[in-house]
C-alpha cells in the first residue's frame, strides 16, 4: 500500500547488483560521537540494535547517512531498518548505495526525517538480522553432548564515518562460554560488554570471536512454497509446504530413542515448534507425503491459532523433514472490493517459529478465473516470476497464478502485500452455471434414450400396450370431469331451491348439459380409438357410457323433481321422501362407475 | 450412520413383494391408496352453501366421500400419481442406490476413524506401481525393471504383476484430471476398493436377476453391500487386485449367464472381454476358467447342451484366452499350464457335442449307430483325458506359497463371522434353485459347491465364496418372503369374505415366519457392521489404543520410521529388513530394500535371514557382504509391542 516507498528493507545478496543507480557520496562530515551496539545471540540468529549518536561536523546541512555492512556478515545479512530515537513506529527509508572507492562495501543510505544542519545531532537506532551467522563448532555432536556455536563478528562498529566513542554488548544464550575475544572485554552472567573504545578510524575492522553454548533450536526452513487460493464464494484456502533442516550441530553417532525419552538429552534437537495461524484459520491440516501427522495440538485463542507442530521424529542436527500445513480463511477479513476492482491484503510470509529463519519462498496467487490487471505490490523487493495458470474443479480456461520468490527472510519480514485484480462479478455465475447446464445434458440425454425408440426392429405388443396406457389415461382425466359435473349439478339445484331463480339456473343447466355433452363425445372417441387396441376395453368404456346415461336421467328426474318443488306443485315431505330415493340410485350408480372404472 | 442407513435399507425391501406379485398387488394398492388419499383430503369434500332459510336436508356427508374420491385423484402424492410401472422402477432405482452408498460408506470406517491412508503391506506395492504408471505413462511402466527391490537382483515390474488394477486406478485419475477434478492419486487408490463394491451390489443385482428374479436380486444386492467376508478385502485403504476382481469375476458371470441365456454372439464377445479385465487384475482368475467349462459339462451331462451354449463358450474361450495371453504375467500359461486344461478339453469336447448332433440329425439311426460305436472310444479317451485334467486343477488355488497366515483352512467360526445368516440362508437358496432347474441356475449351484469347498481350503478364498453366499441367500430370503407374504396378504382379505383355507392359522404363521425373516434380517445388519468396524478397518501401518485417562493414543512409529529413512538417508542408500515391511518401505520411504512381500527369491529371502539371526559380528559381515547401509528392526521391548 502506502509503505512501498516509505519503509524499505533492502537485502545485501539480492541488490547488490541492481542497485547502482542509487549512487551517492559518503554524505559530508558526519562523525559518530557515541556508538552503543548490542548483538544478541540468543537464538539462533544475530540480531543487531545500533543506537547511533551521528553529528554533523561539516559546513553543509545533510539529509542522509550511510550505514555500512560489515564484511565479514556481509552474505548473512537478511534485514536491516532505521528509526530515529523519539520515534519507534516512524521508520526510516533505508536504500542500498554505493560509493565510489567503497566499491566491495555494502552501503545503505539512510534518508532522515528532516536535515541535519551544521553541528546538530541526532540519535538513530539501526535494526539488523543476520541468518546462519553463528556456526556449529565441533560440527559434530553425539546425543548427549551439548550443542557449542561459534560467532566471528567485528569488535567495532563498522562505519564509513570515524567513531568517538563505542560500546558493544553481546548478549549469549547460556552463561557458558567456552571462549572469547579479551580485548576490553567483561564477561557478566550471560553477556559481554566490549569498550568502550575511544576514536575508532572509519571501516575498522578487530576480530570478535565468541565461542559458547547455544542449544536453542537452530531450525531452518530450506524451503516454503505458500499456496493462497482465493475464491470469491468467501474462501481463501492456504497451504504451505516446508522443507525444513536442523542447521546446527550434525548428530554423531546413533540416536537412542531409549535415552532421548528417558534423559533429558539431545538438547539441541527439535522435538517441536509452534506455528501461529491467523485468527480466522479454520479446517487446519498438517500433513506430508505419506499421511497425517498424527503429533500435533492445536490451540485456537482469541487472537490466533496456535498449531504445536512435532515433526514425526525429533530434529537432530542435519536431520530433514518435510510437511504440508493447510488451512482456510474467510476471504472478508483479507479481500477488499469496489465494484469489480479486488484488493487482497494477505502476509507474504506468517509466522512458522519463534526467531525463524527462512531460506526461500515461494509464494502462489491463485485468482478466480477470469481476473485481469494484476498487480502485485509487497513492502521490501521480491522476484516476481511470469504467470501460471491453474486449472482445478470447474475450470475451463484456468486460474491466473501470481508467482513471487524470496531469499533469506525473519520475523522482520511478516508484512502485508497487497494484490489488486479486476474480476467481473458476473462471470462468478460461470462455474454454477456450468454444472447445471452439465446435468441438462445429462437429464436430457436420459430422457432422449427413454423416450425415443432406438430399436431397429418394432415391438407391436408394447407399443399397444403403451398406446392404450394413454388412452385410459385420457379417459380417466374425462370420466374424472364428467362425475365432477354431477356435483355441479347437485350444487345448482340446491342453489335453485333456495333462491328459487329459475332463470339463472336453466341457464346453468345449460352450461353443464353443454359441458357434460362435450366430454360424453370426448369419451366416445377414445372408446372408438381403444376399439382398435382391444375390443376388451371398448366394451367396458360402453357400459361406463351407459351407467353414465343412467345417472344423467336420474340427475334429471331430480331436477324436474325440484323444479316441481320450487314451483309449489309438490309438497316438502314428498319431496324429500323422493329426492332420496334418487340420491341412493345415483349414489349406486357412481358406485357401479368407480369399480368399472378400476378394472380399466 | 450406517447402522441406520442398513435398517433403512432392510425396510425398503419389504414393499419391495410388490413387484412379484403385480397382478395380486395392482388392484389392492390402487383401492388402498384412495383409501388413504379419502382420509388425507377431507377438505376437499366441498359442501352446498347450507343457507338458513331452508328446510331441506342436505345428502349425508358419506355418499359425498366417494363421489369426490374420483375427483381427488389428481391430487395424489406424486409417487403414487405414476403408472405402477414407473412406481416399481422408482422403488428398484431407490433400493439399489441405497445399496450401493451403504457398500461405499460402510467401507469407510478406517478413513474416518484415523485418515485416508493405504493399509496394510500389499496395498503399499499396487499404490506405489499405480503412482509409477501416472507419473510415467504405460510404456514405461510395462517395461519397467524396479531396482528399488531385491537388491541387487532388482526386480521386473511389468512382467510380474496383473495390471489391472493400477491402470484402473490410473484411467480414473486421467478422467478425473482430464475434468479438471485435481483430486491426489492417493485418494483415488484409498476409496478404489469402496467405489468397486458400489459397482458389484449393481452386478450381483443384476446377476441374480438372471438367475432368479428382481426381488431376489434386490435382496442379493443389499446383502453383498454389507457382507463381510467381502468388506475385509475392500476396505477403504485396502487398495488390493481383490479390490477390484470380485466386481470383476461377478461382471464376467452375469455376462455369461446372458451369452447362455441369448446364445449370442455379443455377450459371448462382452463376457470374453470381461474375462480379460478379471485376468488383467487378479490371479483367481484361474477359479473363473475352470468353473465355465465345468458349467458346460454340467450342462452337457444334464442334457441341456444346446446351439446356445456352444455358441456361448466357444466365443468365451476362444476370444478369452486370447485376451488373456495379452498380460505378460499370464503369457503362454492359459495354453501351457494344467490349471487351464480343463478349459481346453470341454472346449473339445463341445465341438464334438456339436458334431455329433449334426450327424445325427443328417444320418439315418443305422448308420449312426456305426458310426458312434467307432468314435466313443476316442471320445471315451478324451473324456478321461479332460477328467484327469479336472482332477489336476482341483489343487490349483492352494498350490501357492503356503507360508502365510491367509493361507490357512478356515475355521468354522470365521465362516460365521464374515457371513452370519448367509451361512444358512445359503442351502434354502439351493434349494430354491433346484426348484426349478434352469441352465442359469446350475451355474450358481456349481459355482456355490465349489467355492464352499475352495473357503474351506483356504480363508483367503472366503472372498470368492461370499458373493455367492449373498446371491443364494438372497434367492433364499426372497423366496421364503414372496411365499409367506402372500399368505399374509391372502388371509386378511378371506377374513372379510368366508374363509376357504387348506390350513389353518396360515395367516399366524405367515407373521410369525415373516418376523423371523426381519429378526435375521437385522441382525445381519448389526453382525455386519460390528464385524466391519472392529475387524476389518485396521489400517495397520497406524494403531491407536485407549490411554488410562480414555485418551486415544495414537502410535505411529512405523511411518515415523519410514520418513526419517526418505528424508535423512542418502538416495541410493540400501535397507535391510524383514520381507514384510519390504512394500512399505519401498513406497514410503522411497529407499532400496533388499526383500519384500513379493517373496519370489527364497535363497535370498533366507540370506537375509541368516544375517538377522546371526551374531553381531557374523551379521555384519554378511550385511557388507550384501551392500547394507541400513537395518530396519522392529522391536517393541519397552512398550510391550510384539517384535521382530
Amino acid at each position: 500500500m502506502n509503505r512501498v516507498g516509505y519503509e524499505l528493507v533492502i537485502f545485501g545478496a539480492l541488490l547488490a547488483s541492481c542497485c547502482t543507480a542509487n549512487q551517492g557520496a559518503l554524505g559530508g562530515d558526519l562523525v559518530n560521537t557515541a556508538v552503543n551496539r548490542q548483538i544478541d545471540l540468543t537464538s539462533q540468529l544475530a540480531k543487531f540494535t545500533t543506537t547511533i549518536t551521528l553529528e554533523n561536523a561539516g559546513k553543509t546541512a545533510t539529509t542522509s547517512f550511510v550505514l555500512a555492512i560489515d564484511p565479514s556478515l556481509r552474505d548473512r545479512l537478511s534485514f536491516i531498518g532505521a528509526t530515529t530515537k523519539d520515534d519507534d513506529a516512524e521508520k526510516l527509508p533505508v536504500t542500498q548505495t554505493t560509493v565510489p572507492g567503497r566499491t566491495t562495501d555494502i552501503l545503505f543510505r539512510v534518508d532522515l526525517p528532516k536535515a541535519l544542519g551544521a553541528g546538530q545531532s541526532t540519535t538513530v537506532n539501526v535494526e539488523e538480522s543476520y541468518t546462519h551467522a553463528q556456526t556449529p563448532f565441533p560440527a559434530q555432536i553425539t546425543q548427549a553432548e551439548d550443542q557449542l556455536v561459534l560467532f566471528k563478528g567485528n569488535l567495532h562498529f563498522y562505519s564509513p564515518y570515524k567513531t568517538q566513542s563505542e560500546t558493544t554488548t553481546v548478549k549469549l544464550a547460556s552463561s557458558k562460554v567456552e571462549s572469547h575475544t579479551k580485548t576490553k572485554a567483561k564477561v557478566e552472567d550471560s553477556s559481554i560488554v566490549y569498550g568502550p573504545f575511544e576514536n575508532v578510524e572509519p571501516f575498522s575492522q578487530e576480530k570478535l570471536q565468541v565461542h559458547y553454548e547455544n542449544n536453542t533450536p537452530f531450525l531452518a526452513v530450506s524451503s516454503l512454497v505458500r499456496v493462497i487460493e482465493v475464491s470469491h464464494w468467501g474462501n481463501i484456502a492456504v497451504e504451505e509446504t516446508y522443507d525444513v533442516r536442523h542447521s546446527g550441530a550434525r548428530l554423531k553417532g546413533s540416536f537412542s530413542r531409549y535415552d532421548y525419552q528417558r534423559q533429558l538429552d539431545g538438547r539441541s534437537s527439535v522435538k517441536s515448534f509452534k506455528t501461529i495461524l491467523p485468527a480466522a484459520a479454520r479446517d487446519v491440516y498438517y500433513r506430508d507425503e505419506i499421511g497425517n501427522i498424527s503429533t500435533s495440538n492445536l490451540n485456537e485463542q482469541d487472537d490466533a491459532v496456535e498449531l504445536e507442530l512435532r515433526p514425526r521424529f525429533p530434529l537432530f542436527g542435519g536431520w530433514k523433514t518435510h510437511y504440508y500445513i493447510g488451512y482456510n480463511l474467510p476471504s472478508y477479513e483479507y479481500l477488499y472490493n469496489s465494484g469489480d476492482e479486488y484488493a487482497l491484503q494477505m502476509r507474504f510470509v506468517d509466522h512458522v517459529y519463534d526467531d525463524q529463519v527462512i531460506d526461500d519462498i515461494t509464494v502462489k496467487i491463485i485468482l478466480p478465473e477470469g481476473s485481469k490487471n494484476v498487480d502485485l505490490s509487497v513492502p521490501f523487493p521480491v522476484d516476481r516470476h511470469p504467470d501460471e495458470l491453474h486449472f482445478t474443479y470447474l475450470d475451463t480456461f484456468g486460474r491466473p497464478v501470481v508467482v513471487a520468490h524470496k531469499s533469506n527472510l525473519v520475523e522482520q519480514h511478516i508484512q502485508d502485500f497487497t494484490l489488486r485484480y479486476s474480476f467481473q462479478k458476473l462471470l462468478l455465475l460461470q462455474e454454477p452455471l456450468l454444472v447445471v447446464f452439465a446435468f441438462y445434458i445429462l437429464f436430457f440425454t436420459v430422457i432422449v434414450y427413454v423416450r425415443l425408440d432406438f430399436a431397429i426392429s418394432k415391438d407391436e405388443a408394447s407399443e399397444s400396450r403403451m398406446r392404450m396406457q394413454g388412452l385410459l389415461d385420457q379417459l380417466q382425466a374425462a370420466q374424472d370431469k364428467r362425475t365432477s359435473l354431477y356435483q355441479r349439478y347437485e350444487d345448482a339445484i340446491a342453489k335453485f331451491k333456495s333462491t328459487k331463480d329459475l332463470a339463472g339456473f336453466t341457464g346453468s343447466r345449460k352450461k353443464i348439459d353443454a359441458e357434460h355433452k362435450e366430454l360424453s363425445s370426448t369419451i366416445k372417441e377414445l372408446q372408438g380409438k381403444l376399439k382398435l387396441e382391444s375390443t376388451d376395453v371398448a366394451e367396458k368404456v360402453g357400459e361406463l357410457q351407459k351407467l353414465d346415461t343412467n345417472l344423467k336421467e336420474q340427475i334429471g328426474l331430480s331436477i324436474t323433481l325440484a323444479e316441481k318443488v320450487v314451483a309449489g306443485k309438490m309438497g316438502k315431505q314428498q319431496y324429500v321422501d323422493n329426492e332420496k330415493v334418487y340420491s341412493a340410485k345415483r349414489e349406486d350408480i357412481m358406485g357401479k362407475t368407480e369399480t368399472l372404472l378400476s378394472t380399466l | 450412520m450406517t447402522v441406520s442407513g442398513l435398517q433403512g435399507k432392510l425396510s425398503s425391501t419389504c414393499p419391495k413383494t410388490c413387484p412379484i406379485l403385480p397382478n395380486l398387488q395392482k388392484s389392492k394398492s390402487k383401492a388402498c391408496c384412495k383409501r388413504k388419499t379419502e382420509n388425507k383430503h377431507p377438505g376437499c369434500d366441498r359442501r352446498p352453501p347450507a343457507s338458513a332459510n331452508t328446510t331441506y336436508q342436505d345428502p349425508p356427508p358419506k355418499s359425498r366421500t366417494i363421489k369426490m374420491s374420483t375427483a381427488v385423484r389428481g391430487k395424489l402424492p406424486w409417487p403414487l400419481k405414476m403408472s405402477y410401472d414407473k412406481q416399481d422402477t422408482l422403488l428398484k432405482l431407490f433400493v439399489l442406490s441405497i445399496a450401493a452408498v451403504l457398500s461405499f460408506s460402510t467401507r469407510l470406517f478406517s478413513v474416518l476413524r484415523f485418515e485416508s491412508v493405504i493399509h496394510e503391506f500389499d496395498p503399499y506395492f499396487n499404490y506405489r506401481t499405480t503412482w509409477f504408471l501416472t507419473e510415467e505413462g504405460f510404456y514405461s511402466f510395462h517395461n519397467w525393471f524396479d531396482d528399488r527391490a531385491w537388491y541387487p537382483l532388482g526386480r521386473i515390474i511389468g512382467g510380474t504383476i496383473y495390471p489391472g488394477l493400477m491402470v484402473t486406478s490410473a484411467t480414473l485419475y486421467h478422467v478425473l484430471h482430464f475434468f479438471n477434478i485435481t483430486i491426489d492419486i492417493r485418494n483415488v487408490c484409498v476409496f478404489l476398493a469402496p467405489l468397486f463394491s458400489s459397482l458389484t451390489t449393481l452386478v450381483t443385482y443384476h446377476l441374480t436377476k438372471e438367475l432368479k428374479d428382481v426381488s431376489s436380486g434386490l435382496v442379493a444386492a443389499a446383502m453383498i453391500a454389507a457382507v463381510p467376508g467381502y468388506i475385509s478385502r475392500s476396505v477403504a485403504g485396502s487398495y488390493d487386485n481383490e479390490g477390484i476382481a470380485i466386481f470383476c469375476m461377478l461382471l464376467t458371470y452375469l455376462l455369461w449367464i446372458k451369452a447362455v441365456k441369448t446364445g449370442s454372439l455379443f455377450w459371448g464377445a462382452m463376457c470374453a472381454l470381461a474375462y480379460f479385465y478379471m485376468v488383467s487384475s487378479w490371479g483367481g482368475y484361474v477359479f473363473l476358467i475352470n468353473l465355465i467349462p465345468l458349467h458346460v459339462l454340467a450342462l452337457m451331462a444334464t442334457g441341456r447342451f444346446s446351439h446356445r451354449i456352444y455358441v456361448a463358450y466357444s466365443a468365451v474361450y476362444s476370444l478369452g484366452t486370447l485376451l488373456s495371453m495379452q498380460i505378460s504375467f499370464v503369457g503362454f500359461q492359459p495354453v501351457q499350464s494344467s490349471e487351464h486344461m480343463a478349459a481346453l478339453g470341454v472346449f473339445g469336447l463341445c465341438q464334438i457335442h456339436s458334431f455329433i448332433d449334426y450327424l445325427r440329425a443328417k444320418l439315418s439311426k443305422e448308420y449312426f449307430e456305426i458310426l458312434f460305436r467307432t468314435m466313443a472310444l476316442f471320445v471315451g479317451t478324451a473324456v478321461t483325458g479332460v477328467g484327469a485334467v479336472l482332477m489336476a486343477s482341483g489343487s490349483i488355488l492352494q498350490l501357492r506359497c503356503l507360508n502365510v497366515s491367509e493361507h490357512q483352512p478356515t475355521t468354522w467360526s470365521s465362516f460365521y463371522c464374515d457371513l452370519q445368516m448367509l451361512v444358512f440362508m445359503f442351502p434354502v437358496g439351493l434349494y430354491y434353485c433346484f426348484c426349478r432347474l434352469t441352465d442359469a441356475n446350475i451355474f450358481i449351484v456349481i459355482y456355490g459347491i465349489t467355492s464352499i469347498y475352495f473357503a474351506g481350503v483356504m480363508v483367503r478364498l472366503m472372498l470368492v465364496l461370499a458373493p455367492v453366499m449373498c446371491i443364494l441367500s438372497g434367492i433364499g430370503v426372497s423366496g421364503i418372503l414372496s411365499t409367506y407374504m402372500k399368505n399374509l396378504d391372502i388371509s386378511k382379505v378371506q377374513k372379510k369374505t368366508k374363509k376357504t383355507e387348506n390350513y389353518p392359522i396360515k395367516n399366524e404363521v405367515a407373521s410369525v415366519v415373516i418376523m423371523m425373516m426381519s429378526l435375521f434380517l437385522i441382525t445381519y445388519t448389526f453382525h455386519c457392521t460390528w464385524v466391519t468396524s472392529e475387524a476389518y478397518s485396521s489400517p495397520s501401518i497406524v494403531l491407536s489404543a485407549r490411554g488410562g485417562d480414555g485418551s486415544r493414543i495414537i502410535f505411529d512409529d512405523f511411518r515415523e520410521a519410514y520418513y526419517w529413512l526418505r528424508h535423512n538417508t542418502p538416495e541410493d542408500a540400501k535397507v535391510m529388513s524383514w520381507w514384510d515391511y519390504g512394500y512399505q518401505i519401498t513406497a514410503m520411504a522411497n529407499r532400496t530394500i533388499l526383500v519384500d512381500n513379493n517373496t519370489w527369491n527364497n535363497t535370498h529371502i533366507s540370506r537375509v535371514g541368516q544375517a538377522m539371526a546371526s551374531s553381531e559380528e557374523h551379521a555384519y559381515e554378511i550385511m557388507r557382504e550384501l551392500d547394507v547401509n541400513y537395518v530396519l528392526v522392529i522391536f517393541g521391548g519397552l512398550t510391550g509391542y510384539s517384535s521382530d
